[in-house]
């Protein structure tokens, strides 16, 4: 079953009854709201997704909604909540959306350390992954929205997820949040991408939300390979330039850009080393999305590669 | 003066020129030039007189032990004490 399963009466419903169960890669969340201007943006935006089984684990249990106290007359706002606790200040209620989407990622960066979880867009064809770590404002979720919609599958626009065993990408296709300039330079790269509303006046400024394609929601159980470490940054009327990299700068930009490299100790250095050693390390500078998208699409998938680093371990 | 190991357990990652050492005591991560990793290396399995691991650290390098700047070498010596990868002793000690 998906969200689109449900009509958006039932939808509304579910979300003040009992909770509505999404299933977001590899996490379950219930999620209640009060708040009409929440469900209204939601319903569009969540179709796509599956139902998780009635008998799966709940990991995260989430509202976002009215205000606890007497201030729900006083000022219209919305609270998020992870387990009946409220983490933040509270939004104003048109930013309900957006709230509950950062605040679903503050449960993940802070609960999932049973991965290893980078600050990385990765994007996924023929089973072999890019992985685009990078800091905010240097294009990320830009170039992984036009990649997304341009034949490569979504497997995350902000968490590169990296499973201990065996060190392979879990999928992570939620909405993109765009924002700013970047949400018209999509709407011009690509009109027919699903987009909500813009969200003027956020804490991150004017904000929209990208529905990834169909078939990376309906894939989203399936790992991919990271097979390009690929640190990309957007410049004004830049030429393109996709420029190898030496291995231990990009080891340290990964374990710098991962959200949990300290809590996961020798198993984080492990995971890093193995992939570093396994990818292809390049930076990526581009203005312009076509042309980036055109020398991404050029990188040989065939080349082998051994799957053990040279390490040197003193054990 | 002898040089000591500290930590009994490193995991060693070489690329380029650096060297990315893993430190389970501390759960650190730290980048050393080749200076620093031959010294941490050269007293893996024990203690060594420092002018010994100094001579050792120098040939490594491919240089003449005189070669080898003391300041560059005491600058390497001191930050790897700091990180309690290594402990400066006198004979005494490395008998102990």
């Amino acid at each position: 079953m998906i969200i689109g399963d449900l009509d958006q009466r039932e939808f509304t419903e579910r979300l003040s009854g009992v909770g509505l169960c999404i299933q977001f890669g590899p996490f379950n969340l219930r999620i209640h709201s009060d708040l009409p201007a929440f469900s209204r943006v939601a319903y569009p935006l969540y179709s796509p997704y599956p139902q998780p089984q009635p008998n799966q684990l709940i990991d995260f249990h989430i509202q976002i909604t009215s205000p606890p106290s007497m201030r729900r007359w006083v000022r219209r706002q919305a609270c998020f909540a992870l387990d009946g606790h409220f983490p933040f200040a509270p939004y104003a209620v048109d930013h309900a959306f957006p709230a509950l989407e950062w605040g679903i990622n503050w449960c993940i960066a802070t609960r999932a350390h049973h991965l290893l979880m980078l600050h990385a867009a990765a994007v996924e064809r023929n089973g072999q992954a890019i992985l685009f770590p990078a800091s905010p404002g240097d294009g990320k979720s830009t170039l992984c929205t036009a990649l997304i919609h341009s034949g490569w599958r979504l497997l995350s626009d902000e968490f590169g997820l990296v499973r201990p065993e065996d060190g392979r990408l879990l999928p992570l296709p939620r909405v993109i949040p765009l924002k700013n300039q970047s949400i018209e330079v999509i709407r011009q790269f690509r009109p027919n991408a699903v987009m909500g509303p813009s969200f003027l006046g956020t804490r991150k400024g004017t904000v929209a939300h990208v529905q990834p394609p169909v078939e990376s929601i309906r894939r989203s159980q399936e790992c991919a390979q990271a097979r390009w470490l690929i640190f990309p940054r957007w410049i004004a009327d830049a030429p393109l330039s996709l420029t190898p990299i030496v291995k231990s700068q990009a080891f340290l930009l990964v374990a710098t850009n991962a959200f949990n490299y300290d809590v996961l100790d020798q198993t984080s250095f492990r995971l890093v080393t193995q992939m570093v050693h396994d990818c292809e390390c390049f930076t990526l500078i581009y203005s312009n999305l076509d042309e980036a998208i055109a020398a991404l699409d050029q990188l040989n998938p065939t080349r082998p590669h051994s799957s053990k680093p040279s390490s040197i371990d003193s054990e | 003066m002898v040089l000591l190991p500290t930590a009994k357990t490193l995991i060693w990652q070489k690329w380029d020129d650096l060297y990315l050492v893993y430190q389970p005591s501390s759960a650190e991560t730290h980048v050393f030039n080749e200076t620093s990793a031959l010294i941490l290396a050269s007293i893996e399995s024990g203690s060594l007189p420092t002018a010994s691991v100094k001579e050792w650290t120098a040939r490594s390098l491919g240089l003449m032990a005189d070669d080898l700047g003391s300041e560059e070498f005491d600058l390497a010596v001191t930050r790897l004490e700091e990180l309690g990868l290594l402990d400066c002793g006198d004979d005494k000690t490395a008998l102990e």
